[in-house]
């Protein structure tokens, strides 16, 4: 036999021994609380799920750490990678679910939670986050085992026109235009934004779809140029196509055009990557910023759980807040049922939940939190300073909804 | 009907098919001296780019001098595909050789997806930005730029065709490769120049691509729009790479402009579409005529 | 050793199963699939029931290009025809044994009209045609939001028969192990016919074919029709199974992997059908308890799982492709041969 034959069936047989790798990691300590992930670690939302996965993660060890887990159990976390695949997403639940049972579990994805909603409901068993402000997944009705860790992408759209209107000068109302990404993400808030508009009797000048990871936006450029938009929304991103859009629009001559975003595009890192033209780029947050640790003790732990655990991460991205916030909500539910010894059903976990109507975060949040909707529904505007390279506050705590 | 309005579109798309172009180049080299279509040709773009990146980011070295840098790595990555990949299969049926480079493209995307992480990164800058205005027209520098450099790199390689020993060599290869080895012609190293000259023209493309946006693994899909362009061309015709190039460029720039982002994708392959059902072998493309 | 195997009549000659040891070895082989869901737990239930809806679609494509010789890149948008057909006749109150062959038969009606290029292209241009429709497909799936749900997806109920719930994995095993018995049985049989000779006629040499007074264009449509109707009734079932589906499901990646999955498994034959797409659908299984186990030593091993799943499945593909062209049903040959051949070499 040739050793090509050789070669091949010695790393057939390597391959199918390291099948065996699969149940060994299966078995879990029994008085542990499984927490499962299946975060966006690779693909187009890599840059927010490296964050975000870190950030539940670490403040499950955090826990284990500083108060022994919840009501004297270990938190176990459990993660992996999707992908930002809806089906892969779905493979990893379904697998951690036949491995563990957890009774938390953190998604990836818009597409994902919503997909799993009828699943999740029909189990029963966990109550599910994700990295998605869907308006649709904030109804404690229809979708009773989810919550939002902010809140909905129509409430932050709606709060940034609300700004908007405030903005208008001598009596004439700014125009507005709408960049968005066709995807689910993307497209959520937009019918909602549009009415919002309506009301305040904004005008929207132009509405630009990008498909989302493609390379050339001149084309798109061009259709906004000519709008001559005051201020653009960008929904949908977490960094590209935003600076090129920005780019170009100011080299074309609309240097008062500003520029505004969701959430997911407000982290530091991206600001910083987006050089000069980042300045005066504003938009919606939920939470502080991890420098703004003035009176916020769970802040400043935070910080300094990060620095210590993780000296190649310089600061604390507002993905890593929002995982850790996340991971925070889920220990509080699960303790505050087994504190009342009551199980860790879906059902109980969403009695707990809802009974979080004036929760303390330790400085995460600007105000205490009310968890009835399910969502965090309030927020502020911040504005990135160029020169100090950080973002300021740029309006009150807003309550929406 | 704005006029201008539809002259900035049209000039968008035509000097944005410079680069479709280009990449269509690389297709239509491939193509004619070894009959295959090479799948991978949009992970050759996106890995040039990033040896540019890791170069000139990373590594700290001038901008030209990343440029040679990455230009010579890509050309020794053909090198390698050409010998360990193509070779083995030369002579096998068509669906053999289209897979492999697909299985290719799939691992070269794989790894630049494990060393250099999923993230958007920022390129240097390549050619200037700042725009042309001509009245209320205007045109992203980095459009305009763009175009030159591939007419610039297209014409050179046309002169190299034609007047060079080695560029005659590798076209009387491509259209008779017995008779060319009956001559003397090392067919083997005209095909190994063939691919390294196929995969620089996409590094270049891809680098330029990737400075005019953000460079990330997606870069490597932007390819498969150009399918549209060989197969309006003709796959194995370098006149007709050009001229499609510009047509799919503007015709995508109209569509987008008018009918917004979503239709970016269609346009290609509705084209497509279009061509096959009505010229098959392209406007200039040379009949396959089959021998029993 | 296999002794004792003499035809000694045509119906014998053309059976499937020849010696008695072949039909006991189909009888444990069927009783362990029976069998299966209770002894491999949810999880590997889940698994068997993708691997299952992989194995119809893969046939289907192994239809079209591994018989027929068309070379087609759009097999996942005529799954995604199937499977939004299935939903929309679902969700307006078709019982599931109705909505399974007509989502087939959209889906072929979608592979007729794909395949009227085949008229008048071949080989790599008729691929790029597939390839086209590949992406108009999507296009329609994201953007016809009435019938489709665009970017959102549609829900679908879990199956009823005869008023049972199919919602449960284990059900829908079932259900996807006899659909798949009955189509590969279909497929097996249509090799015995004229149709399928004239199908693998094309393959070999389509101008000869035609000289013999085959109907090229007929045949050609025919084999794009059967091809899409498997890959439609995959996708409904896929669509029960998942009860959740958007328009990501039927990219190109999942075209390109039943591809890689007939290539690896062997073209043209049945058995390499089944083969090939376990193979694909397990070899990411094992790759990720591979990871886990090195993820002990490396703990940043998991970040990488996707981007080596990528390599590896381009790796498999070139290897096979350079090292074992007739793909993993060579190896199977050359192991049943080593038996029956057995205690003889050669």
């Amino acid at each position: 036999m040739t050793t090509r034959r050789h070669a091949l069936k010695a790393s057939a047989a390597l391959a199918s021994l390291s099948a065996l790798g699969m149940p060994l990691r299966a078995l879990a300590q029994g008085n542990e609380l499984v927490v499962g992930a299946a975060p966006p670690i690779t693909g187009v939302f890599a840059f927010a799920g490296v964050g975000l996965n870190a950030g539940v993660g670490d403040y499950c060890e955090w826990r284990n750490e500083t108060q022994g887990g919840v009501a004297g159990r270990r938190l176990r976390y459990i993660s992996e990678d999707s992908a930002y695949k809806m089906d892969q997403a779905m493979a990893v639940f379904k697998k951690l679910m036949a491995a563990h049972k957890p009774p938390v579990f953190y998604g990836d994805s818009t597409a994902w939670a919503k997909a799993a909603a009828v699943e999740v409901s029909k189990l029963g068993s966990t109550m599910t986050a994700a990295p998605s402000y869907a308006s649709e997944l904030a109804d404690p009705k229809k979708v009773p085992y989810y919550f939002m860790a902010g809140p909905t992408y129509a409430a932050m759209v709606q709060m940034l026109l609300t700004y908007i209107n405030s903005q208008g000068k001598g009596g004439k109302k700014p125009t507005v235009a709408l960049v968005y990404s066709d995807t689910e993400f993307g497209r959520d808030p937009i019918a909602a934004a549009k009415e919002s508009a309506q009301k305040l009797g904004l005008e929207v000048v132009q509405e630009i779809v990008t498909k989302p990871g493609s390379a050339d936006v001149s084309a798109e450029v061009a259709r906004l140029r000519r709008a001559r938009p005051d201020y653009v929304i960008f929904h949908g991103y977490v960094l590209a196509p935003i600076p090129e859009f920005m780019r170009q629009l100011r080299e074309a001559g609309l240097t008062n055009t500003r520029f505004m975003g969701t959430i997911w595009s407000m982290d530091k890192a991206s600001a910083d990557a987006m050089g000069p033209v980042a300045d005066g780029w504003m938009g919606v947050m939920p939470y502080r910023y991890a420098h703004d640790t003035e009176g916020a003790p769970m802040m400043k732990a935070m910080n300094d759980f990060a620095r210590k655990r993780r000296p190649e991460m310089p600061y604390t991205s507002t993905f890593y807040t929002h995982g850790w916030l996340v991971g925070m909500t889920f220990a509080e539910i699960m303790e505050r049922c087994l504190k009342a010894n009551k199980p860790l059903t879906g059902d109980n976990m969403k009695a707990a939940l809802e009974s979080l109507t004036n929760w303390d975060t330790g400085g995460i949040t600007g105000h205490a939190v009310d968890y009835r909707g399910h969502q965090i529904a309030a927020g502020r505007i911040y504005r990135y300073d160029l020169g100090k390279k950080l973002y300021e506050p740029a309006s009150d705590w807003i309550k929406t909804v | 009907m704005d006029w201008l309005t539809f002259a900035e579109f049209s000039l968008i798309g035509l000097f944005g098919g410079g680069l479709l172009s280009l990449v269509a180049l690389g297709f239509v080299l491939i193509y004619k001296g070894t009959k295959v279509i090479n799948f991978a040709m949009g992970e050759f773009m996106m890995l040039g780019a990033y040896f540019v990146y890791t170069a000139h980011a990373l590594l700290k070295l001038p901008l030209w001098l990343s440029i040679a840098a990455a230009l010579a790595c890509i050309a020794g990555v053909a090198l390698l595909v050409e010998r360990l990949v193509l070779r083995p299969l030369s002579g096998q049926p068509v669906i053999s050789v289209l897979m492999a480079t697909i299985g290719l493209g799939a691992m070269i995307h794989g790894g630049v997806d494990a060393i250099w992480s999923g993230q958007n990164l920022e390129m240097p800058q390549i050619v200037p930005r700042q725009p042309l205005l001509w009245g209320d027209v205007l045109v992203p520098g980095s459009i305009f730029w763009s175009f030159w450099v591939a007419v610039a790199l297209i014409a050179a390689l046309t002169l190299y065709f034609r007047f060079t020993s080695t560029g005659i060599a590798m076209r009387a290869a491509a259209s008779d490769p017995t008779t060319a080895y009956a001559l003397g012609i090392d067919v083997r190293r005209t095909q190994q120049l063939t691919w390294i000259f196929a995969g620089c023209v996409g590094a270049v493309a891809g680098m330029i691509i990737a400075s005019i946006n953000s460079l990330s693994p997606a870069l490597s899909s932007t390819a498969l729009g150009v399918l549209a362009v060989i197969i309006l061309g003709g796959l194995d015709s370098i006149a007709g790479a050009i001229i499609a190039g510009l047509i799919v460029g503007w015709l995508e720039a109209i569509a987008v402009g008018y009918f917004g982002g979503k239709v970016r994708d269609l346009v290609p392959y509705a084209i497509v579409l279009v061509i096959l059902m009505i010229r098959p072998y392209g406007l200039f493309g040379t009949r396959d005529i089959e021998r029993l | 050793m296999r002794i004792g195997d003499f035809r000694s009549s045509y119906a014998h000659d053309e059976a499937l199963l020849v010696t008695p040891v072949q039909r006991a070895w189909m009888l444990a082989f069927v009783l362990a699939l029976a069998a299966f869901p209770w002894v491999g737990g949810t999880y590997l239930t889940y698994l068997a029931c993708l691997t299952g809806i992989h194995v119809i679609a893969a046939m289907g494509l192994n239809l079209v290009t591994g018989y027929a010789g068309q070379i087609s890149l759009g097999h996942a948008a005529f799954m995604g025809v199937g499977c939004y057909t299935a939903a929309w006749l679902a969700n307006h109150g078709v019982p599931f044994f109705i909505a399974l062959p007509l989502a087939g038969t959209m889906s072929a009606l979608a592979g007729l009209v794909v395949g009227i290029p085949s008229l008048r292209i071949k080989g790599l241009y008729l691929a790029v045609a597939t390839l086209a429709a590949q992406f108009i497909l999507s296009f329609v799936f994201r953007e016809w939001e009435p019938v489709t749900g665009g970017v959102r997806g549609v829900n679908i109920e879990a199956a009823q028969l005869f008023g049972l719930s199919l919602g449960s994995d284990r059900a829908m095993y079932y259900v996807v192990v006899v659909t798949a018995g009955l189509m590969l049985l279909a497929a097996r049989n249509l090799f015995r016919t004229r149709v399928g000779r004239a199908f693998i006629a094309i393959r070999d040499k389509d101008i000869s074919a035609e000289v013999l007074g085959i109907d090229l264009f007929r045949t050609k449509l025919l084999a794009f029709a059967l091809g899409s109707f498997y890959a439609g009734v995959a996708g409904a079932l896929m669509g029960y199974f998942f009860r959740v589906i958007t328009p990501e499901h039927f990219s190109l990646g999942l075209s390109i992997f039943y591809l890689a999955a007939i290539i690896v498994g062997g073209m043209g034959t049945l058995l390499g059908t089944i083969l090939g797409a376990a193979f694909m659908a397990l070899v990411p299984e094992v790759l990720r308890g591979a990871v886990s186990l090195l993820s002990g030593v490396a703990p940043n091993a998991m970040a990488l799982l996707s981007p080596v799943r990528e390599i590896v499945f381009g790796a498999l593909i070139v290897g096979f492709l350079i090292f074992e062209p007739h793909g993993l049903i060579e190896i199977w040959r050359r192991v049943r041969r080593f038996f029956h051949l057995w205690p003889f070499k050669t």
